[in-house]
């Protein structure tokens, strides 16, 4: 069954609901952010609640922040700033949205960012345009505004290997999503850029014992000359041995098994499970449903693409939305 | 005809339920905008809570449009032309119960040892689930009240009753197994209707025949009276046909002198089908037939039966009969009883009604499932359909035997409510069903079918708000994943609101999942705690037992007592303090705040001219509160400033040595944490100080006097 549930303000770039399904957050072209909210939990009206202007140029992106700290998203602008939102409400005011943060401290332009390990500390991964990866942790748990930049390094498996002058047009993370406390963070990254290795995805998790985030995993084929990573999506795990990690590049979408137990060398055993060819061109998002067994996929061929594992454990696409008329 | 579907290209068809059998091309579903239109720049995606996708459709900026549109799309299959949501609803929540029953007795060693069968518990779960579909009156029984009344029109009844109703007798229902062919002849009777949309069914003709039957006057001259009649008998209907037999004009008070003889071989008729033996244990009450329990007796009563028939076949009444279409219709009649394959063929119009009549009259003493899939085959090729019902999927994979091909049927067609709960029925009656749906397969991550199936079914159960806490029941009863996604899906509940924030903790309780529920309400907690509601977020906080949190409200707190200690303030905050309740063990900081209100009530209540039991106490409270770990450092200063009343006190000491050596060492302590980094100056004037430093020396003396 479709139903036409809200429709967007003039202008808008980007949307993101929050955790619940129950607020979407959209940024428009003059760097304006506008939220939409449901009365009840039963309902799928959507009425805008509040309006910000975030930034003086266009919303590329807007990501929320998970719920355990609260109503705030951060926002990327056309101008690659990082900016963070907060919605509150003081003493007897009605509630409104105040920047808590502004992440002047990255120089090179913001391509992509994601909250992730909500459980014990937020973090903030944040891909710049110039091939590095800046991760950010919350200090006080209440407050939006204390960030501490606790790493930073390139996307490459070498750790010794630097590349000074990469340019990136565009990158992609995905958290692991799995929120029990015993498992170490970790998070998928690759991006589009003038620099190959820098490109195909790699799995970074963080080592305790030594403090710092190390790559474990790259899911790219040994031959492959991975030029550009669209986008990669992390599949929740309700309980397979196994982790599921998609990936669209220019060849299409890879579908990946990443082992749960490292290997002696440190490493997660990958295995690509299949390759599926699709969007004609560029893929823009792919998300994985709450079981992780089925894959969304838009691209630049318009419509929506859902894909799913048969009971032989191959993939296939299962079926197409595609905008009426 | 395995990977037939009956897809009808609507979202109510959209399967996402994985297969084993190959699927070709994906469909392709339209997505309909109300405000918006194509070309997008972008399309953004989003899974909501189950499987609903939302699609935000961006367009380019003009004046006249808006900036895009959010489409959402429910993925299942439920058959949503065929039941309405709202009647969705009501069976979901109906099967919970009889289902949640059944799974508790197959946990139960007992189910297996008790006094009744497994089946025998499976049986009262299907009847339970089948009397949510329906009411299971059969169409073709006749009224008696009015004659012309053959067929009683009841609502029509859904093809997931029938299909239900099938994997019952097939599976479930092992008394019937000995008369399956009969079981399936009351079946076609309650549904054969279902088939009548698409194409010319027995059912069909009779209801087309009884609008006529009211303009006709004399019955036995129209040849679709004949024609009817012998279709009726073909499938079994006898009831319907005797009914029939009955409005013969040869019956007419007027007529029956002139046509005593053809009356006689209509009665003869009549009462041969009325005595027809049958293979069943009972019949309804206004069924005919005459019932035999054992085949010995059926075979017998077969044999004396069909004699009676042969012997009518060659009588020579026939020949002095003159009314000519009674004598053919009636020799039709004897010829369908008689077993003549090309008159039912002739007689039928549906594969599965030539099928029961072959079972009714050529293959009487068929029981169990031998050889019934090559009859249907051979009746299938004589009968070709070209729109296959979706049920005829089911009933040949059931005749096949192919579980695969019933699981997709089910699945396909039917949707994930019906297999989730056909499989109950499945694995009680075939091995090899068992074996399939439990193994678990490595494909699909160590999960079994039956487990993957009711994942499927919980995950469409959540994409409702009023149908998500069901969800858990099905949930529960998957041993691998089952509680993974239970987690997912309560991390999607929006906490903020009160009723949906108690369900999913109660949920969680229920599961043992506290450290879901606490992560629930700590995001409930910071909601508030961001939005003004101090009181229920510390509530919440201290429910999820967060002290990273609690601790950072109270510092919260500290700051802002610290500030101003003025009798004024202190009441503004000692509501706060109250609002913590008495359970907050958790965070040491808040269990200070309380102390510090209860000692600064009794202080108050020191005043000139009170008991010295009044002062000791708040003495007492004085050096429990400088004793606690929990009490900061900032506050320690102001303490001791506020209880100067209680140093200098005239009568005598009420600090012993000890308890005054606490209090100076505590000054000192404080004087060396100046020096640390982080030190938070509690902004005292140094005068107050002195006057501490003045009444703890003066205390001390008197107090060591005093010992």
């Amino acid at each position: 069954m479709d139903m036409s549930i809200l429709i967007l303000d003039k202008g808008t770039r980007c949307t993101a609901w929050n955790y619940s399904g129950q607020r979407l957050v959209a940024g428009l072209d003059d760097g304006i952010v506008v939220i939409y909210d449901s009365t009840d939990p039963a309902s799928s009206t959507f009425i805008s609640t509040s309006r910000f202007k975030a930034r003086e140029s266009s919303i590329t992106k807007v990501v929320w922040v998970p719920p355990e700290y609260g109503d705030a998203v951060a926002c990327i602008s056309d101008d690659g700033k990082l900016s963070l939102w907060e919605e509150v409400t003081e003493d007897t005011e009605e509630h409104h949205w105040k920047m808590r943060k502004c992440f002047d401290g990255i120089t090179s332009q913001v391509l992509d960012v994601q909250f992730g390990d909500g459980q014990t500390c937020l973090k903030l991964v944040a891909a710049c345009s110039d091939g590095q990866v800046k991760i950010y942790e919350l200090l006080d748990t209440l407050e939006l505004e204390k960030w501490q930049l606790q790493a930073e390094f390139q996307n490459v498996i070498d750790l010794v290997s630097k590349f000074g002058n990469a340019t990136c047009v565009s990158a992609t993370i995905s958290w692991n999503p799995q929120r029990s406390e015993g498992r170490q963070s970790s998070f998928v990254l690759g991006y589009s850029s003038n620099t190959p290795a820098l490109n195909s995805p790699k799995v970074w998790e963080f080592d305790l014992d030594h403090q710092r985030w190390l790559p474990v995993a790259e899911l790219s084929l040994p031959d492959d000359q991975v030029d550009e990573v669209y986008a990669v999506s992390w599949a929740p795990n309700i309980g397979r041995p196994y982790e599921l990690i998609a990936v669209a590049t220019q060849q299409g979408i890879s579908i990946w098994h990443l082992g749960s137990n490292p290997e002696p060398d440190g490493r997660l055993s990958t295995q690509n499970v299949a390759m599926l060819s699709s969007h004609d061109s560029e893929v823009w998002e792919m998300e994985w449903d709450m079981s992780g067994m089925t894959l969304a996929t838009t691209g630049s061929d318009c419509v929506v693409r859902l894909w799913q594992s048969n009971l032989n454990g191959v993939w296939h696409e299962q079926a197409v939305l595609a905008p009426a008329g | 005809m395995p990977g037939m579907t009956s897809d009808s290209g609507e979202f109510n068809s959209l399967s996402i339920v994985p297969h084993s059998v190959e699927t070709q091309t994906p469909r392709v579903y339209p997505l309909r905008t109300r405000r918006v239109a194509a070309p997008f720049p972008r399309l953004s995606i989003t899974w909501a809570r189950g499987n609903t996708l939302r699609v935000s459709l961006l367009q380019p900026g003009s004046e006249q449009n808006p900036g895009g549109e959010v489409v959402e799309v429910k993925l299942s299959n439920a058959d949503g032309a065929e039941i309405a949501d709202a009647q969705w609803r009501r069976i979901a929540y109906g099967s919970v119960h009889p289902y949640a029953l059944l799974q508790s007795r197959k946990n139960s060693v007992d189910a297996y040892h008790g006094d009744k069968d497994w089946w025998e518990h499976v049986m009262e779960y299907s009847k339970e689930i089948n009397s949510l579909l329906g009411d299971s009156k059969s169409s073709v029984t006749p009224t008696i009240e009015d004659p012309k009344t053959v067929l009683n029109i009841v609502e029509e009844p859904t093809s997931l009753k029938a299909a239900w109703e099938l994997m019952e007798l097939f599976y479930a229902d092992k008394q019937s197994w000995t008369w399956i062919p009969e079981r399936l002849l009351d079946w076609l009777a309650d549904f054969d209707c279902l088939f009548s949309a698409t194409q010319s069914t027995v059912h069909a003709r009779l209801v087309v025949f009884q609008k006529e039957l009211v303009t006709i006057q004399t019955v036995e001259n129209v040849p679709d009276y004949w024609e009817v009649i012998s279709s009726a008998l073909a499938v079994g209907w006898l009831d319907v046909v005797v009914k029939l037999l009955r409005l013969h004009g040869s019956y007419q008070l007027d007529q029956l002198g002139s046509r005593e003889l053809e009356n006689g071989l209509v009665e003869a008729v009549a009462v041969l089908i009325s005595q027809m033996p049958r293979l069943r244990p009972d019949l309804p009450e206004e069924n005919l037939g005459e019932c035999y329990n054992t085949k010995p007796e059926f075979m017998k009563a077969w044999e004396k039966w069909r004699a009676q028939i042969t012997k009518l076949d060659c009588s020579s009444y026939w020949l002095q009969c003159d009314h000519q279409q009674t004598r053919v219709g009636l020799k039709n009649m004897l010829q369908i009883m008689l077993g003549n394959a090309n008159t039912l063929s002739n007689v039928t119009y549906h594969w599965i009604e030539l099928y029961i009549s072959h079972f009714l009259y050529i293959r009487p003493f068929t029981t169990g499932l031998e050889s019934m899939f090559t009859l249907a085959q051979k009746c299938m090729h004589l009968k070709p359909i070209s729109n296959h019902h979706k049920l005829m999927g089911l009933l040949v994979g059931i005749l096949e035997e192919n579980t695969e091909v019933i699981l997709a049927e089910c699945s396909r067609s039917f949707g994930p409510w019906m297999i989730t709960h056909a499989i109950e029925l499945l694995t009680a009656g075939s091995t090899q069903a068992e074996i399939l749906l439990h193994d678990e397969q490595s494909k699909l991550g160590g999960i079994c079918i039956e487990e993957l199936h009711r994942l499927i079914y919980a995950q469409i159960l959540s994409s409702h708000a009023l149908t998500w806490n069901i969800a858990p029941i099905y949930l529960t009863s998957c041993s691998k994943q089952g509680l993974g996604l239970l987690e997912n899906l309560l991390y999607k509940q929006p906490v903020h609101h009160h009723q949906v924030l108690l369900k999913s903790i109660e949920i969680c309780r229920l599961n043992g999942l506290d450290y879901v529920g606490h992560d629930i309400m700590k995001i409930a907690g910071v909601h508030y705690w961001k939005h003004g509601k101090k009181g229920s977020a510390v509530f919440w906080l201290q429910q999820a037992q967060d002290e990273v949190r609690l601790n950072r409200i109270a510092k919260h707190l500290f700051d802002f007592v610290g500030k101003s200690v003025s009798d004024e303030s202190f009441k503004q905050w000692e509501g706060m303090i109250e609002l913590l309740g008495t359970e907050s063990k958790t965070a040491g900081g808040l269990e200070f705040l309380k102390k510090y209100r209860d000692f600064r009530r009794s202080l108050q209540q020191v005043q000139e001219g009170t008991t010295i039991d009044e002062a000791r106490k708040a003495a007492e409270a004085l050096v429990s509160l400088m004793r606690n770990p929990s009490t900061p450092q900032q506050f320690w200063l102001h303490i001791i400033h506020d209880s100067l009343k209680l140093l200098n006190w005239k009568e005598c000491p009420l600090l012993n040595v000890s308890q005054t050596n606490l209090l100076l060492n505590k000054l000192q302590e404080l004087s060396f944490a100046r020096l640390l980094p982080g030190f938070v100056d509690a902004d005292f004037p140094p005068e107050a100080l002195k006057c501490v430093r003045l009444a703890l020396a003066t205390n001390l003396g008197r107090s060591i006097l005093d010992e």
